[in-house]
């Protein structure tokens, strides 16, 4: 708890604030490496009287056209990701119920290069991957027959639709020129090069109004986390605080997918990262958007210095790490045999 | 193993065996119905006239061309599809997981992994020398998802399949990162991917023919410990089988046949699912049989996917790795509003 005097009292567990704050430092960090690492960095001593506006020929077309935009877009899409992976686990009771494992980014691939080969300069490459999430989704949901609720139909409906969905995108991958096809693969893994103001601006518009409701979910959501009886005991009806939750979290990830493409396995992951960190009971919906975050800013830090191989698709970096520690999760997750 | 004389019940009576008998029959037919239609169908369709004309050497020298153009992607079908379905009869045999596919379980996620790295970094060209460059990958992701999905308590199908989808995710990411930052290997790549029997010679079939062969050869000298090991691990032991060693010996043979396939064609799916299902459906258990029959039902299904890519799109084609994704996937579904519980 955390006391203001005798009359404000916030039910915050002093672990989830400490973690907090080490997070937003860590972030802090990291967005200021982004910044200043590389040929073209800004250099440390400038960059304070830069990012107040002083900012003068190169150091200002670095943070004004190049970096800084993709990082806005980066925490954005980090934190959109981080709840709506928390808020996936939470409804599905099930660490493994994210919208990766379920097919959201393949769905999303799919839309996009449909709207890339079928529909160019029709539909923007970012619509339809926001479509082909939504109708993937719909799909997994149709086919389980029973919504999102049971963990184990949901992972084979989302392997089944996936499969789909990468047949598509590999079609139009091998239909494409080249050159086109290069950057179609590029963003189908989930990209955060070239990014503008505009994609910045959206990616937090979402963000921003979904956070009260987001906000009150998660009241229901942590009753819900007692068991359905006692949350309907309490009055909060399980069922439709699972349906909100979903639906939340699918608008957060497809937020996600329309400005920075499918990138893989934040939403997994942040959720499960904060919760080890905090050991605190179900995903906490702000740590773990404040990893998704950190996670997305750190990939992205590597997608731009590492050497190994150049100019990557910062999904690709997400997709390696992220599958390792799924794995690992799935080698440590024997005690509830949840699947 | 020859005390083992009757494991299923229903293999030791004649009814049983005139059904089983007559099945054969059917499929072989089939099979030869669709071998016809895989020489005659295409962007210029020819008449089954023309193809007999063909093979009795009276046809004139255009028509000859068109058809004869056609053997090596009918002849390709064949073998892979036997590979896979044959693969696919020996995984969930021998894990025992209604689910478990060589794509699934990201066999061919390794062998594609494989491939790309030596063709990438150490110049790797030729039919048999990818052939055998796909057969570590696939190993080794073989052993890693039975690994991984195998540790813990809990004896689910789904964990299997979500161990295989893990390491396939970790083996797409790297192939991704190895293909798009290498113009060449990536131009390549989508184009093998897709999986497509079209536009390969008579080459690709003669890499891929001995690794078949060995693989299919194996699976049949497993049939009956298999039939043995589907009692269970203790009776299978007092039966003179070595459970491991059979299970080990089963997935290799699946790995080689899946490995192969994968080389040869690119990365198929679905088929080394759905065949088994069906050919359990139709001859029962004995596991003998079931390869007999995946040997003829895969082969079967996998041309007809390949001629329904080349007629659905007309004048283009649809890639038969597509196609299968498309008819696989659907079937997959309904599977799961079938499963009760968790499975």
């Amino acid at each position: 708890m955390l006391t203001l005097g005798r009359t404000v009292a916030l039910p915050v567990h002093r672990v989830a604030l400490v973690t907090a704050c080490a997070l937003l430092v860590l972030t802090a960090v990291a967005a200021v490496a982004t910044l200043s690492l590389g040929r073209l960095g800004i250099p440390l001593a400038e960059l304070g009287s830069a990012l107040t506006g002083g900012a003068e020929g190169k150091n200002a077309f670095v943070l004004e056209r190049l970096r800084g935009p993709r990082l806005v877009v980066a925490l954005g899409t980090g934190c959109a990701l981080g709840v709506s992976g928390a808020l996936f686990q939470s409804a599905t009771r099930n660490p493994l119920g994210s919208p990766d494992v379920i097919g959201l980014g393949a769905g999303a691939g799919a839309g996009a290069a449909f709207a890339a080969l079928l529909l160019p300069g029709v539909v923007p490459v970012p619509v339809g991957a926001l479509l082909g999430a939504v109708l993937a989704m719909g799909l997994v949901y149709v086919s389980t027959g029973t919504g999102f609720r049971n963990p184990a139909r949901l992972v084979v409906a989302g392997i089944g639709v996936a499969a789909m969905c990468t047949a598509v995108t590999q079609y139009v991958v091998y239909a494409m020129e080249r050159d086109k096809a290069s950057t179609l693969s590029a963003y189908v893994n989930g990209s955060l090069s070239a990014r503008s103001w505009d994609d910045a601006t959206t990616i937090w518009v979402v963000v921003l109004c979904t956070a009260p409701l987001v906000a009150l979910i998660s009241r229901r959501l942590s009753i819900g986390e007692m068991g359905d009886d006692i949350a309907q005991g309490l009055g909060a009806g399980p069922r439709n605080t699972k349906t909100y939750a979903v639906v939340l979290a699918i608008v957060l990830s497809a937020g996600a997918v329309s400005v920075a493409g499918p990138i893989a396995f934040i939403a997994l992951t942040a959720p499960q990262i904060s919760q080890r960190i905090t050991r605190l009971p179900g995903p906490h919906l702000l740590l773990s958007s404040l990893t998704g975050a950190l996670l997305l800013v750190l990939a992205d830090l590597c997608a731009q210095q590492l050497p190994l191989f150049e100019n990557l698709p910062v999904g690709i970096y997400t997709m390696a790490i992220g599958g390792a520690y799924l794995g690992y999760l799935l080698m440590s997750e024997r005690r509830k045999g949840a699947l | 193993m020859t005390t083992v004389t009757s494991v299923p019940p229903s293999s030791t009576t004649r009814s049983g065996a005139a059904r089983r008998a007559y099945a054969l029959v059917i499929g072989l037919a089939l099979l030869t119905v669709t071998l016809f239609a895989s020489v005659m169908i295409g962007s210029r369709p020819t008449s089954l006239g023309d193809v007999l004309d063909v093979l009795s050497g009276t046809a004139d020298i255009q028509v000859t061309t068109i058809v004869e153009s056609r053997y090596p992607r009918t002849a390709l079908g064949v073998l892979a599809g036997l590979a896979l379905a044959v693969a696919g009869t020996l995984m969930q045999g021998v894990t025992r997981n209604a689910l478990a596919e060589p794509g699934l379980l990201g066999i061919n996620a390794g062998a594609s992994a494989s491939i790309v790295t030596a063709t990438a970094f150490w110049g790797v060209t030729g039919n048999t020398a990818v052939m055998w460059w796909a057969l570590p990958g696939a190993l080794v992701a073989g052993i890693a998802v039975q690994a991984i999905g195998s540790v813990g308590s809990s004896k689910s199908q789904v964990r299997l399949v979500l161990a295989g989808a893990v390491l396939s995710a970790v083996l797409m990411a790297y192939i991704q990162a190895v293909t798009l930052s290498k113009p060449q290997v990536f131009d390549s790549y989508r184009y093998w991917v897709v999986g497509a029997l079209g536009g390969r010679d008579f080459d690709v079939l003669q890499a891929m023919l001995p690794f078949a062969a060995a693989g299919l050869v194996l699976a049949l000298l497993l049939g009956q410990s298999l039939n043995a090991l589907a009692l269970g691990d203790a009776t299978a032991a007092s039966l003179g089988v070595n459970p491991w060693l059979v299970r080990g010996a089963g997935l290799l043979a699946a790995t080689v046949l899946s490995a192969a396939a994968t080389a040869a064609v690119g990365p198929i799916a679905f088929v080394g699912l759905a065949v088994p299902h069906i050919v359990r459906a139709v001859v029962g258990v004995d596991f003998r049989w079931q390869i007999v029959f995946s040997a003829v039902a895969g082969p079967t299904l996998l041309l007809m996917a390949d001629i329904a890519g080349r007629v659905v799109m007309r004048p283009q084609e649809l890639m038969v790795g597509i196609v299968t994704a498309f008819v696989g996937a659907p079937a997959l579904l309904v599977a799961v509003r079938r499963m009760r519980g968790n499975a």
